[in-house]
């Protein structure tokens, strides 16, 4: 009777051995895909992020804001730098003195260093800033020129494109900068006459009114562009850092209308996304005249309202299997960090996902991780109220899955 | 590690059940023709029951995770908080056992629903220059976990002593898959930046939650138990179990897999869960001796 019972004997181990597939654990799904957010009991603690970077060790290192919380110390916004490990998890952050305010992106990797703009709160004037990837300490030296007022840089051929504000001038100024804070050269536009004109600009830097999507950067034709205000308008502005004149100008709506992001690809085909008077519309693939002066109006693209009024926007550009993608992350009204994901090559949309719950979400930057996945850097509202930097990682595999819906 | 104590497991039941046959084969050399009928019946039978009862789930954490992550203060004072063994449960099992002298080979198919909950509780606090306290927000998140589970336990049991009453021991293994996982999350706290203390407590949220537990996890059992023959062949059973968690019940690959729990600072940390459970039931012989259905046992 016993040796009847082997075969079922066999049955039940094999049900086991079958079944017993256990969960172990393993480091590499904590570093491929995560959620942190980095917590400061203190009530009225308020940081922001501006940039993020992968570090070589896989960790990550931000570049943020912080309120001043002395009324003593200035109206701007100091700056915070935070390193997290590859897990996400907190390692260390920095306050800096509010001897230096305003840091603006990008934030630059050169040389075993991360480098920044920021300014002086006094004189206004723009100044470089490095900090190694362990935040040991932070090196701050001025801008050689006149530059004041940095809005946005972007780091092209080993030097930041940056773009300002001269209040006394009433230009914007986009310049080109060192990482030891030489000024290479500059040039200034009018935003026009009048109080009025400069009144949005100024409540930008104080962070009391419309936060704008300053940027500059270099065309593949080789102009050089700056997104801010030009004849009293936020429009995109080419030019050849000579001519007295932008050589081309992609004028929006005053200040109710303009790019929200701009993200150059190949010869005079961008990236964008615009806003107009609260509606926004992305543009994955379009060709951008940058000579003469053109309208934002004209450009059309995909309405999404789904977004925030004025939505601030990142393009990324990604590999995802393979493929060039285009990543859009924005603000959607329900809080959410959008992703959209579109085919470089044809513009076309190949998926979507969203990113947090329950407590508000909104987006700051947007990185490619070494590992192929992606790695999203925005605020979260702890208990609905204290604003906290959070890290969203996700999978290589997730993101493949999610550029092909 | 855990898949060789598996297989172990599987190798000391299956010599287990190899003495027994050794063993069967000595007794019978040295009671021969004493009751013959009896031990015939006695030596090999199967029985099949039906029992069902209640249970309470208690979690220990291998390693802890959190979304978040303190950047000034220790990350202890908002770890999780488990309520192990409060919340009942409940199953149902089939159970097929083979016996021979004493000894039964029992397959007991089981359908489990557990619970286990746990809370985190943060605070946020403003002081004056004095130090005093100015402005505070407390918020705890209480998690209850509600888990349905197809457990598979191979057991070997003994029965002690008795005929009419037979009380017995049993241990074994198990492997258990994932039917149904939900959270339920409630946000409750105090706020007093109104300018008063304000209570608030937030509507329970429903979950679901398959992704951030495993699909599968394995343990070892052991319990003891009473058969009452109620005299027309069938035998009512009761059980007591404790299941004794060997894998982790977590998903490694889907921790942070629910934004909406994700969002609030919630991860799964790496858990094994026990189970204490009481069963009652019945079992009833699928041979028998004579045709007046009359079993043995007196």
């Amino acid at each position: 009777m016993i040796k009847k019972t082997y075969p079922i004997l066999l049955v039940l181990l094999v049900l086991f051995a079958a079944l017993s597939c256990s969960e172990e654990s393993n480091p590499e799904f904590d570093k491929q895909t995560f959620t942190t957010i980095f917590d400061n009991n203190k009530f009225d603690a308020s940081y922001f992020p501006i940039d993020m970077r992968q570090t070589p060790d896989g960790g990550y290192i931000i570049l943020g804001g912080r309120k001043l919380t002395d009324e003593a110390e200035s109206d701007f916004t100091g700056i915070y730098l935070m390193k997290a490990d590859h897990f996400g998890n907190f390692v260390k952050d920095m306050e800096v003195a509010s001897t230096s305010v305003n840091p603006v992106a990008d934030f630059a990797e050169f040389q075993t260093k991360y480098y920044f703009l920021c300014m002086d709160p006094i004189s206004q004037q723009a100044q470089v800033a490095s900090v190694d990837a362990n935040l040991e300490s932070v090196n701050i030296s001025p801008v050689q020129g006149g530059l004041t007022y940095p809005a946005a840089a972007s780091f092209v051929d080993n030097n930041f494109i940056a773009v300002g504000y001269n209040n006394a001038d009433k230009q914007t100024v986009i310049a080109i900068v060192g990482p030891d804070g030489s000024e290479l050269s500059s040039k200034g536009y009018t935003i026009g006459v009048g109080e009025d004109v400069e009144k949005p600009i100024l409540q930008h830097y104080l962070r009391t009114g419309t936060q704008y999507p300053f940027d500059a950067g270099k065309a593949p034709n080789g102009l050089y562009y700056f997104n801010g205000f030009y004849n009293y308008t936020f429009s995109l502005v080419f030019t050849d850092m000579t001519s007295d004149d932008p050589i081309g100008v992609v004028e929006g709506q005053r200040e109710n209308g303009g790019f929200s992001a701009v993200l150059p690809l190949t010869g005079n085909k961008f990236a964008l996304s615009r806003f107009n008077f609260g509606d926004n519309f992305l543009l994955p693939n379009n060709t951008l005249p940058t000579s003469g002066i053109t309208q934002t109006t004209d450009l059309g693209g995909y309405s999404l309202p789904e977004l925030v009024s004025n939505a601030r926007v990142r393009i990324l550009r990604a590999t995802v299997d393979t493929k060039n993608v285009l990543i859009y992350g924005s603000d959607t009204k329900s809080k959410q960090i959008g992703l959209l994901y579109y085919d470089e090559s044809t513009g076309e949309f190949i998926g979507s996902r969203y990113l947090g719950f329950s407590n508000p979400f909104e987006i700051a930057s947007l990185t490619q991780t070494a590992d192929g996945g992606l790695a999203v850097c925005g605020t979260t509202y702890l208990a609905g109220r204290f604003p906290r930097i959070c890290i969203l990682k996700i999978s290589k595999e997730e993101l493949a899955a999610d550029a092909s819906k | 590690m855990k898949s060789l104590t598996l297989f172990l497991c599987c190798l000391a039941v299956a010599i287990g059940v190899s003495g027994q046959e050794k063993k069967r084969k000595q007794s019978t050399y040295n009671k021969a023709k004493q009751n013959k009928e009896d031990n015939k019946f006695l030596d090999k039978q199967w029985w099949l029951g039906f029992k069902a009862g209640v249970n309470l789930s208690g979690v220990t954490v291998d390693k802890t995770y959190s979304v978040i992550s303190p950047t000034n203060y220790e990350a202890s004072t908002i770890g999780k908080q488990y309520d192990n063994f409060k919340l009942i449960g409940s199953q149902a099992t089939i159970e097929v056992s083979f016996y021979f002298k004493r000894f039964l080979l029992s397959f007991q198919p089981t359908y489990q629903y557990s619970r286990f909950s746990y809370e985190n509780n943060f605070e946020w606090n403003a002081q004056n220059a004095e130090g005093g306290q100015t402005n505070h927000v407390e918020l705890k998140y209480e998690q209850e976990q509600k888990l349905d589970y197809a457990i598979f336990p191979l057991l070997v049991k003994y029965d002690i002593y008795g005929n009419r009453l037979r009380p017995y021991v049993q241990a074994g293994i198990y492997s258990a898959m994932l039917i149904n996982a939900t959270k339920s999350l409630t946000a409750s706290g105090i706020d007093n930046a109104a300018g008063g203390e304000n209570q608030f407590r937030s509507e329970s949220v429903e979950v679901g939650a398959d992704d951030l537990f495993a699909k599968y996890h394995w343990g070892l059992m052991g319990g003891v138990g009473v058969n009452y023959n109620l005299g027309n062949h069938v035998r009512l059973n009761l059980d007591v179990m404790y299941k004794y968690g060997m894998s982790n019940i977590s998903s490694t690959e889907h921790r942070y897999g629910s934004d909406r729990l994700a969002g609030v600072g919630d991860a799964m940390d790496d858990l094994t869960m026990d189970n204490i459970s009481i069963s009652l039931g019945c079992l009833f012989p699928l041979r028998f001796l004579q045709s007046t259905l009359q079993t043995l046992d007196k």
